[in-house]
């Protein structure tokens, strides 16, 4: 055929590079209203849930088992399968009826219900649903801290320098798995080094994890993965019970944590029984309030290019997050992986969460640029803080982070490298050279820092495992190396675990160890004039965008 | 065309369906008040549905019986999945099974080590293969290989989601990185402690493959028989 | 394209397998209502009393005694601070389910509950019990034994109902050892 000019221009857009696929429901290629969902159901005898979404008890898997005994208020529960889904669809979005009144009647829904009732609403409405119902009442973000070379010095200068920008929550994992213990201490000393109160995780193999969070080299973990299909869950290694057990072994050690899931992971990984993805995540979630775990990271997450290739995707994907919220769950609200070649899709795809607001509206944003990104990318990074920043300040939107002063970011960065130097020297594991110190300082990139001997590097790793190295020989190591006061922040988030205040549900601290959560902040939205409203010293700091020009200037 | 997901999606049910309707065919002008034979695309019901095709017969790639407990502390199992080679030929990239699996053994025996290639059939995931694999392994070493390409190199006595290197990112591994994949296995077997092989990272791979990814690793979950032992495989270059 | 995508839906409708799912006895829900008594002079605690670290400061005790207060650096660097001091109790979880429940979560409740029980066991021996929790990991034998243990070493009764719940289900769903 001969080519019209104009689409031959047009194919050559970024969004062309995009995968897209038709709906394909047999296989679970379809975001909500899928054909083959059950019809929401419930029926409870002598207390027992014996049917469920329209399977009877004999016919449970592992899951329906697990949600029907431990994930469903019961006592309301005939009451709201009874109660149209227009009427709770609407009183999610309408401002005048409080969230605490909701939450009653959402956590005695089924997952199939909890369908029905989002696939109600149109996407404004689910932000505004979302507005309201996220569990705390002050938005936040979650920072990424990685690189490709796994280094040590540059993990600390960027997870101080994130710190600086306001992350309250940060996350690192590794390009090789045996570097893990390295990189969870050095992203706590740069995090407590750039901002007191900064919760790090390291996020790994689920049994090396807790164990890395038993030593205190990390204070909550997050990669703790939920499906929505029984095969699913045991290629993921785990069943019900399994997770169940694993979240009250964090929370015994004071540990924070909660689940992952994300529509898509059910098809990525080949058993989605022909549902759709929405439905499935909807079990992952009630999974989660069975488990009495505090939170979920979810929202496509790792697999969005799943939910993204369908039509109504993204809008399910607000969905999936508001679902959490409904079951009055911290929300790690995704927007954490590399989605679309067009930036204009990308924000596409920030924009529900991060206009909303949620308890992190990125889960996360890469603090480094995304070719050191070791989750495979973030739909935004380090390039994009700019563009972040006016974006809150055009918007009046607290979208969780600040801008800062390029010679602050250069002061802190050097001073967790050099408190990570003084560690390592401490502890006895390989040095860490003052040109690396320098390097980190001043480097955007991996490719801005010196070689170091992986080798070496990976065997000290596992002999610190070995010698039994805790968070307390890196507390005396900082302060015998002078860093007092990064040694009293890393001592203040192991005192906090025997306290167990952020345990609770949406917990942060600022930067005086103060806990913020959904128990002394929470969601009371109620229409204009109430819930969260940028003000203050943070909308100052918002405003205060570097590149503004100050009339007085001229 | 740009459009990789829908041309991949064709190509899968290209399997399963004959199609006649050639989409590069010259547009008509005419007006449609004809129906146009071509657009009826007569399904010819010969070919099986994925997981219901029977294995290709190759002579490169032939079963031995069952997978036996290896001993020998200077071999190295190669476990491929159940779609691997006799059901799909290619990874995601289109790197053909035949060479990939040359490029590892080669690797393999490069340091002085055998390559012993199985196949598994109890799961259609990475790492679970990678850990049964390694049971089989006389050295305690094992790769395992799905059919889109991502790979492992897994220890036994780890967890079977925990390695010593994977590589998720399939579009990214070149038939060097294969080949570097057996070399740093054998190392491993051998006690020594190899660097790691150079992670690539395109953060845009994901976005462009994930789709077809999860197509593929739909059409290899259709092979998998749950209990069915894993079988010796010899393979022949 | 619309044709092919009705060829594939034909393609998969032919290919779905039938329901192979097992129709075992019901099983009774076994979701135990923990008793938690108070931790302090038999008063719930409830949101207000939230967070105990500045509300509280003299509930919060380390397992060996130590105070919260005590943990300071000077304490630190003369070792009179071990790990075992920087972990949290039975009773400050017992706490903190309770300020969970006064909040309206009773399911972040039962998992304070069991958490507070598993505090007693040493780090490597509660991976174990995790791992063997896992799919195929344990014959249903293994898991009652371990149950038994939670039970009678460890007083962890909660525990103990969880995994037999599990072993009751992973029986049903063939996630025993050798089932895969």
């Amino acid at each position: 055929m001969k080519r019209q000019k104009r689409f031959e221009e047009l194919e050559k857009r970024p969004v062309h590079l995009d995968g897209f696929v038709k709906e394909w429901p047999e296989e679970g290629f379809v975001a909500l209203e899928g054909p083959n969902d059950p019809k929401p159901s419930i029926k409870i005898e002598n207390g027992v849930v014996t049917e469920l979404d329209s399977k009877q008890r004999d016919e449970f898997d592992l899951i329906d088992m697990y949600i029907a005994d431990h994930g469903i208020d019961k006592s309301r529960a005939v009451e709201v399968m009874n109660t149209d889904s227009y009427k709770l669809a609407n009183m999610l979005c309408d401002p005048n009826v409080p969230r605490e009144d909701i939450i009653p009647l959402t956590t005695a829904m089924t997952p199939a219900k909890a369908v029905d009732v989002i696939s109600k609403l149109n996407f404004v409405e689910m932000m505004m649903a979302t507005q309201k119902m996220r569990p705390r009442r002050t938005p936040a973000t979650q920072a990424h801290v990685t690189n490709l070379k796994d280094n040590p010095v540059q993990i600390a200068a960027d997870a101080a320098d994130a710190a600086l920008r306001g992350f309250p929550e940060q996350e690192t994992t590794t390009a090789v798995g045996r570097y893990a213990p390295f990189n969870a201490i050095s992203i706590m000393i740069g995090a407590q080094t750039g901002r007191p109160g900064v919760l790090t995780q390291c996020s790994v193999e689920e049994a090396l994890e807790l164990s890395l969070g038993m030593r205190g080299f990390t204070a909550y973990a997050e990669t703790i993965s939920v499906y929505g299909t029984e095969q699913v869950f045991t290629d993921g290694d785990d069943t019900p019970w399994s997770k169940g057990f694993l979240a009250s072994c964090y929370a015994s050690r004071g540990l924070k944590m909660r689940f992952t899931s994300g529509s898509g992971s059910e098809v990525m990984m080949g058993y989605a029984e022909g549902k759709s993805m929405l439905y499935l995540e909807a079990r992952c979630i009630y999974i989660t309030k069975a488990s009495g775990v505090q939170g979920l990271q979810n929202g496509g997450v790792s697999c969005i290019g799943i939910p993204g290739s369908v039509p109504s995707g993204i809008r399910s994907v607000l969905g999936e997050n508001l679902i959490c919220m409904m079951l009055d769950l911290e929300c790690a609200s995704a927007n954490d992986q590399a989605f679309s070649h067009s930036d204009m899709r990308r924000t596409e795809r920030l924009l529900g969460q991060f206009l909303a607001g949620t308890d992190y509206v990125s889960s996360g944003y890469s603090s480094v640029p995304n070719e050191d990104n070791m989750f495979a990318g973030s739909n935004t990074d380090a390039m994009d803080y700019d563009d972040y920043y006016v974006m809150q300040r055009d918007l009046k939107i607290n979208g969780g982070i600040v801008p800062v002063k390029e010679e602050d970011v250069i002061k802190v960065r050097n001073k967790a490298a050099k408190a990570l130097q003084t560690v390592f020297e401490a502890l006895g594991l390989p040095k860490i050279t003052d040109e690396e110190v320098e390097a980190a300082t001043y480097a955007n990139t991996s490719r801005d820092m010196p070689e170091r001997n992986m080798v070496e590097d990976m065997k000290a790793a596992q002999d610190m495992m070995n010698r039994g190295i805790t968070g307390l020989d890196i507390v005396k190591g900082l302060y015998n190396g002078g860093f007092r006061d990064v040694a009293q922040a890393v001592l203040s988030l192991l005192q906090q675990r025997i306290a167990g205040d952020f345990l609770q549900t949406s917990a942060i601290f600022d930067k005086d160890w103060n806990v913020i959560s959904a128990v002394n902040d929470k969601n009371d939205y109620e229409g204009p004039g109430t819930g969260y409203r940028v003000s203050g010293e943070t909308w100052e700091k918002i405003k205060d965008i570097p590149m503004a020009i100050d009339p007085s200037d001229f | 065309m740009a459009d990789v997901d829908v041309a991949l999606l064709r190509k899968i049910v290209q399997e399963v369906i004959k199609e006649t309707n050639d989409a590069s065919q010259p547009i008509s002008f005419k007006s449609e008040d004809q129906p146009t034979p071509a657009t009826e695309a007569p399904v010819a019901s010969k070919k099986v549905p994925a997981g219901m095709d029977a294995p290709k017969q190759l002579d490169w790639f032939k079963h031995v019986g069952p997978a036996k407990q290896g001993t020998a502390v200077d071999e190295v199992v190669v476990a491929v999945l159940p779609g691997f080679a006799e059901h799909l030929t290619e990874n995601m990239t289109g790197l053909s099974h035949k060479d990939i699996l040359r490029q590892v053994t080669a690797g393999i025996e490069e340091e002085g080590l055998r390559a012993r290639v199985i196949k598994v059939y109890r799961t259609a995931d990475v790492s679970f293969a990678g850990a049964e694999g390694d049971k089989l392994s006389g050295s305690g070493i094992g790769i395992a290989i799905q059919s889109k390409g991502t790979a492992i190199i897994h220890q036994r006595d780890e967890e079977p989601l925990s390695n010593l290197e994977l590589f998720p990112q399939a579009p990214v591994l070149t038939l060097d990185t294969y080949r570097a994949i057996g070399v740093n296995a054998a190392k491993y077997a051998k006690g020594e402690s190899p660097t790691p092989v150079p992670t690539v990272n395109d953060q845009m791979a994901r976005v462009q493959y994930q789709a077809k990814s999860a197509l593929m690793h739909i059409k290899e979950t259709k092979y998998v028989v749950l209990g069915k032992q894993a079988e010796e495989i010899q393979v022949s270059f | 394209m619309s044709e092919m995508e009705d060829l594939v839906a034909k393609v998969m409708a032919d290919m779905q397998n039938s329901a192979t799912k097992s129709t075992d006895a019901p099983v009774n829900a076994g979701s135990t209502t923990p008793t938690a008594s108070a931790t302090t002079d038999g008063k719930e605690l409830g949101r207000d009393d939230y967070p105990l670290f500045s509300k509280h400061p003299d509930m919060i005790k380390s397992p060996t005694g130590k105070s919260v207060t005590d943990i300071t650096l000077e304490n630190v660097v003369n070792d009179k601070i071990t790990a075992d001091d920087l972990r949290i109790t039975p009773a400050t979880l017992k706490a903190q389910g309770q300020i969970a429940k006064s909040a309206g979560r009773t399911a972040i409740q039962g998992n304070f509950d069991r958490a507070s029980e598993l505090t007693a066991i040493p780090d490597k021996r509660l991976l174990e019990m995790y791992g063997s929790l896992r799919p195929y990991r344990s014959t249903k034998q293994e898991l009652l034994d371990m149950a038994d243990e939670l039970e009678q070493q460890y007083n962890a009764k909660i525990c103990a109902t969880w995994v037999r719940e599990a072993a009751k289900n992973y029986e049903l769903r063939k996630k025993l050892k050798g089932d895969n």
